[in-house]
């Protein structure tokens, strides 16, 4: 049950990192604001929740 | 055109992107103390080297004249680059290469300061905040948060034989000590006064760069 609940929030991580990665590399195509807004608004908190929720699976599979 | 950074930096980011999916396709190989490891890398380390890289490369083109230029109510402030007049000091500056042109407005309106570029950078995301989601002023309502100091004139000018020697900079004794100081203005005690001037440019003419040589 616990080793399911692990690779359910580690799919989620790297789903999570994937998408705010592609947001990154859309932004990196174009030299405006619009581009900058988007990666620090959506890709830096897509990368951001998924590291965390990965750690996370990490410190409470410590934990159990 | 992309860079050479910018094209490693996409393809460095779509590995770490392919990297990451993978890993998700695939979580059952964590149990295996490499599949943590190589997890760890896939999911933390990279991921965190990628954004990291993104975020500098991000801040280093919010300096680029293009990209202040790119905001319509910045429109006149990039005519005003280009007057045919050489008492407007931004004109001068820009058409005789005493900034870099592609970093024009940035070097003029940063802090030389320690902090100074990312001060600079912090207004920067504000004034992008007001273009997309505020009321967007008129040009000639914007107005510096603080009187321009010197400090960032004399940041290139200072020990310049042009700026030392100017005998319109010894009218008074002590006129470069006041300079130096902030005490005496350079943009507002009646010496380089005409800036930007954007509800100016209705009469006036403009010059045009020649291609650069390839």
């Amino acid at each position: 049950m616990t080793a399911r609940l692990i690779e359910r929030r580690i799919r989620w991580s790297g789903r999570l990192i994937a998408a705010g990665l592609i947001v990154q590399m859309l932004t990196l195509l174009a030299t405006h604001p619009l581009a900058f807004i988007c990666f620090a608004l959506v890709g830096c908190p897509l990368v951001g929740a998924g590291i965390l929720i990965f750690l996370y699976s990490l410190v409470e599979h410590e934990a159990v | 055109m992309m860079g050479g950074t910018t094209t490693i930096l996409i393809v460095f980011t779509a590995m770490v992107a392919l990297l990451g999916l993978l890993t998700s396709m695939r979580p059952e190989f964590t149990a295996a103390r490499g599949g943590k490891i190589m997890a760890f890398v896939a999911l933390c380390i990279l991921p965190v080297v990628s954004i990291w890289a993104g975020f500098h490369e991000q801040v280093e083109r919010s300096t680029s004249t293009q990209f202040c230029l790119s905001c319509h109510v910045m429109d006149k402030f990039g005519k005003s680059l280009t007057v045919d007049d050489k008492s407007f000091i931004p004109a001068a500056h820009f058409q005789n290469n005493f900034v870099p042109r592609d970093h024009a407005c940035f070097t003029c309106h940063t802090d030389y300061t320690m902090f100074g570029d990312y001060k600079a950078k912090w207004r920067g995301v504000h004034h992008v905040m007001v273009q997309y989601f505020g009321t967007i002023p008129k040009p000639e309502d914007i107005k510096l948060y603080t009187p321009y100091n010197n400090r960032e004139c004399l940041h290139c000018h200072a020990g310049a034989r042009s700026y030392e020697e100017a005998s319109s900079h010894h009218k008074t004794p002590d006129m470069l000590a006041k300079a130096a100081s902030n005490e005496l203005s350079c943009t507002s005690s009646g010496c380089h006064d005409i800036v930007h001037n954007v509800g100016d440019l209705g009469d006036a003419t403009f010059w045009t760069p020649k291609a650069e040589p390839k």
